[in-house]
């Protein structure tokens, strides 16, 4: 019961939140963003729809430039006083609902489009319509957070029907529509992860265990058929045994760490981070599980099989190639899909091997030599990294559901096969 | 006729042939092997050789004894102890956290729930320890740091209740069960076994509730600390120290439980008096390899105990952010002059050389035990 809750409990915020990433309420500005940045949506509809939220935008600004003109004629004193908060307005107002409309565009893309989630724009809203403060009065405690509405304080100027406006016409100004966004999978992230999906890192993620497979198979299984059909029991045995034990209690950071002095700074695979290095370093890793699963594997095979082949004159090779190995494959199967997926969720083997944050879509020629993002390394970087780890939550969620679907996709995927060979030997 | 004899009978050239083919072949296949099997040695040599400048440089004493922690400090000081102790603190609070519930449930799946059920727990467990270290490390800077920041005694309260509850009122059934004494008739032996349990279920409420209280009224400054930290490993090792628990009560084997039932002795009495000894050593390796698995996981740590090189005071205060090698390792290499190599660039290997050392420490003690315990079953 204890353990169906602690994963119930670690994975339903990650699942809930994660399907935010794909399934969300996305506001005009998300639409013209795609249609900015990659093409994608009617360009008719889409002028529509901007000319009408324009008009529901337009007494905001209104106000804005109507209160700038009064500031110009107001006392001294209390233009002092409100001109800071009159900034703070603006930018908050430039932050929901994108550049003003005159104002020169700003560099970063992120400041071009205003808030394209609904969640978030109303949080933004909140951010117009009060003023954070922090209040000390308890000198026992921390400090608590306040919010001071802004409206009063702007009693009696032309910026009063901005915050009405704001509050009460925020739908119609955004004219937000539930949106599936299914090619966050597969898109690049523009500005560092403000938009766009998590494509380079799915694909780095991929590669990486693929990798990882291709070297750790072969030497496993060959291992695996050497300990079980070869090998007598004595002491270089039982060494070599011990050793692939403790190849498994190795602390991945420290995989990490041989990579980078052996695979990198030794033998220079590459120079410097790479993929090649990345998925020698996770194949190493994988190594013990791979064997392990594949001897257990060749010791299920019934000996009479072997006999079999034996007594019907085959030799030993051709009874390992054909018989065997042929009866053991779904038990080496559910070790190597199990070993891909730790592969592929592993993050320190990769720090110093393979991982960076920011990185283009690598291709598959190119990929042996270059280093390449990936979604367990750069789930870390953006949530612990990024400069605005607040404003990114649902990309964070996303790669975190993306990861750990496909890890579990895959321990399913082993799960179910095992199963059908128990029920195979059953009979 | 003589196709047949050709066959069966091979010319004595024909057989070196083949012998030397085949010979050729193990050859190859062993190189394989050998290559797979001695990557470990390549490790510790590696990681060695690398960690040997910066005793040369440095010393031992100032690593393993000194506080100060400036790796890029004029001039750099390079004192670990602190951080060893964050590794040692967070390992330590991870394993008392995961072992009570994780050999419960090994007891439980082996020998208290029914076959369908634990057919279902199997994978529940397998998920558990298939579930990426970064999407745990996400969940604990995400999710439970906030909730332990503004709820953290009502929280911590909470998984007090729902971990001890049920362990403590097993415990009480079985100490009430285990002290009734011998050779009672059967009421009276019930009657008094009832009434051992009441009152050990009455103390252990009375301590869940002092202890839930206790922890009710606290308050955390930060919700990253070794804490959070220590929950999350703790979580992490259990799938491990269930895993292997359960083996080794299963390997204790029907034989020896149906033998005591059959001498009379109470479904209570036969897990603890008789599997319980049975497989002590098994048990003792699961928690070694839960301890290893907390002691060498990075990216939790990394992401939830909060990284400040210093030892907690007092020195066992969980609220308090720690630092641990593996986090250590992990954040400074990206400073580290990787090429040239610094001291700063050696002292992370020799931090992972004391870790190997001590991960390799718990294998062979591990095998140690379990050895000793196959021979002494064996009745040797």
């Amino acid at each position: 019961m204890l353990l169906v809750s602690f994963l119930f409990f670690v994975l339903t915020p990650i699942v809930v939140r994660g399907i935010g990433a794909y399934v969300f309420k996305g506001t005009v500005e998300y639409r013209r963003m795609m249609f900015d940045q990659f093409g994608r949506g009617d360009e008719e509809k889409l002028k529509l729809e901007i000319a009408a939220s324009v008009a529901y935008r337009k007494p905001v600004y209104d106000a804005i430039s109507a209160f700038e003109k009064e500031l110009a004629e107001m006392p001294r004193a209390r233009r002092k006083e409100l001109k800071p908060i009159f900034k703070s307005v603006r930018e908050e107002v430039a932050g929901l609902l994108g550049p003003a409309p005159g104002q020169p565009l700003p560099a970063l893309t992120r400041r071009l489009y205003g808030q394209t989630r609904w969640n978030r724009a109303k949080v933004r809203r909140e951010r117009v319509l009060f003023e954070e403060s922090w209040d000390y009065s308890d000198k026992n405690s921390d400090g608590k957070k306040v919010l001071i509405p802004r409206r009063p304080i702007f009693e009696g100027t032309a910026l009063v029907p901005l915050f009405d406006c704001v509050e009460y016409n925020l739908l119609q100004m955004m004219n937000p529509h539930t949106t599936f966004y299914g090619r966050f999978l597969t898109d690049k992230s523009i500005d560092a992860h403000f938009f766009g999906g998590i494509g380079p890192e799915v694909l780095g993620t991929i590669y990486l265990a693929l990798g990882a497979m291709l070297i750790a198979v072969p030497l496993g299984v060959v291992a695996a058929i050497y300990f079980q059909e070869y090998a007598r029991e004595g002491f270089v045995m039982t060494f070599l045994r011990s050793c692939v034990n403790t190849l498994a209690g190795v602390p991945s950071i420290v995989f990490g760490l041989f990579g980078l002095a052996f695979f990198i700074n030794t033998i220079k695979v590459s120079n410097g981070k790479s993929v090649l290095a990345g998925a020698l370093t996770l194949a190493l890793l994988v190594l013990p599980t791979v064997i392990r699963a594949s001897e257990e594997a060749i010791s299920a095979v019934p000996r009479t099989y072997k006999e079999g082949a034996l007594a019907l004159g085959a030799g030993q090779w051709r009874t390992i190639l054909t018989v065997i190995l042929p009866a053991a494959l779904p038990g080496i199967l559910t070790g190597v899909v199990i070993s891909m997926g730790r592969a592929a969720g592993e993050t320190a083997p990769i720090i110093f091997t393979a991982a960076v944050s920011v990185g283009k879509m690598v291709g598959p020629l190119s990929m042996w030599s270059n280093p390449t993002p990936a979604l367990s390394w750069n789930l870390y970087n953006i949530c612990t990294e990024h400069e605005a780890v607040e404003e990114i939550r649902h990309v964070q969620y996303g790669m975190a559901l993306t990861l750990v679907a496909l890890v579990l996709a895959l321990n399913l995927t082993a799960i179910l096969i095992r199963a059908r060979v128990s029920r195979r030997l059953k009979g | 006729m003589n196709d047949c004899n050709n066959v069966i009978t091979l010319s004595s050239r024909d057989q070196m042939v083949r012998r030397l083919l085949s010979l050729l072949g193990r050859g190859v296949l062993f190189c394989i092997t050998s290559v797979a099997a001695l990557s470990v040695l390549a490790i510790i040599y590696f990681i060695a050789k690398d960690a040997f400048p910066f005793f040369q440089q440095v010393g031992l004493k100032e690593f393993f004894l000194a506080k100060s922690w400036y790796p890029t400090g004029e001039p750099a000081k390079f004192g670990a102890a602190a951080i060893f102790m964050g590794s040692f603190l967070i390992t330590a609070a991870a394993v008392t956290i995961s072992v009570p519930p994780g050999v419960f449930a090994a007891f439980c799946m082996s020998d208290i729930l029914p076959f369908n059920v634990r057919q279902i727990l199997k994978p529940v467990i397998e998920m558990l320890a298939a579930i990426p270290s970064v999407a745990y490390g996400f969940f604990a800077l995400v999710v439970l740091a906030p909730l332990l920041q503004n709820h953290g005694g009502a929280v911590l309260a909470a998984v007090w209740w729902s971990l001890a509850l049920p362990l403590l009122l097993m415990g009480s059934y079985v100490a009430g069960d285990l002290l009734t004494p011998e050779r009672l008739s059967r009421t009276a032996a019930l009657i008094l076994s009832s009434l051992g349990t009441l009152v050990f279920a009455a103390l252990s409420l009375w301590l869940l509730r002092s202890v839930g209280a206790l922890l009710h009224g606290l308050e955390i400054a930060s919700g990253v600390n070794a804490l959070n930290a220590s929950i999350i490993l703790g979580v992490m090792a259990l799938p491990t120290i269930v895993s292997v628990s359960e083996d080794a009560l299963q390997a204790a084997g029907r034989e020896l439980r149906e033998g005591s039932y059959a001498l009379g002795a109470t479904r209570a009495e036969t897990l603890v008096k008789v599997v319980l000894p049975a497989s002590i050593s098994g048990i003792f390796s699961a928690v070694l390899l839960g301890t290893m698995r907390a002691l060498g996981e990075t990216m939790v740590v990394w992401m939830a105990s909060g990284n400040a090189a210093q030892i907690p005071d007092p020195w066992y205060n969980l609220l308090e952010p720690v630092r641990t090698l593996t986090a250590t390792i992990a954040g400074d290499m990206g400073e580290a002059d990787q090429m040239t190599g610094s001291a700063h660039y050696h002292v992370l290997f020799a931090m992972g050389l004391s870790l190997l050392i001590f991960s390799f420490s718990c294998n062979l003690i591990g095998e140690w035990i379990v050895n000793r315990q196959r021979k002494r079953l064996r009745g040797e």
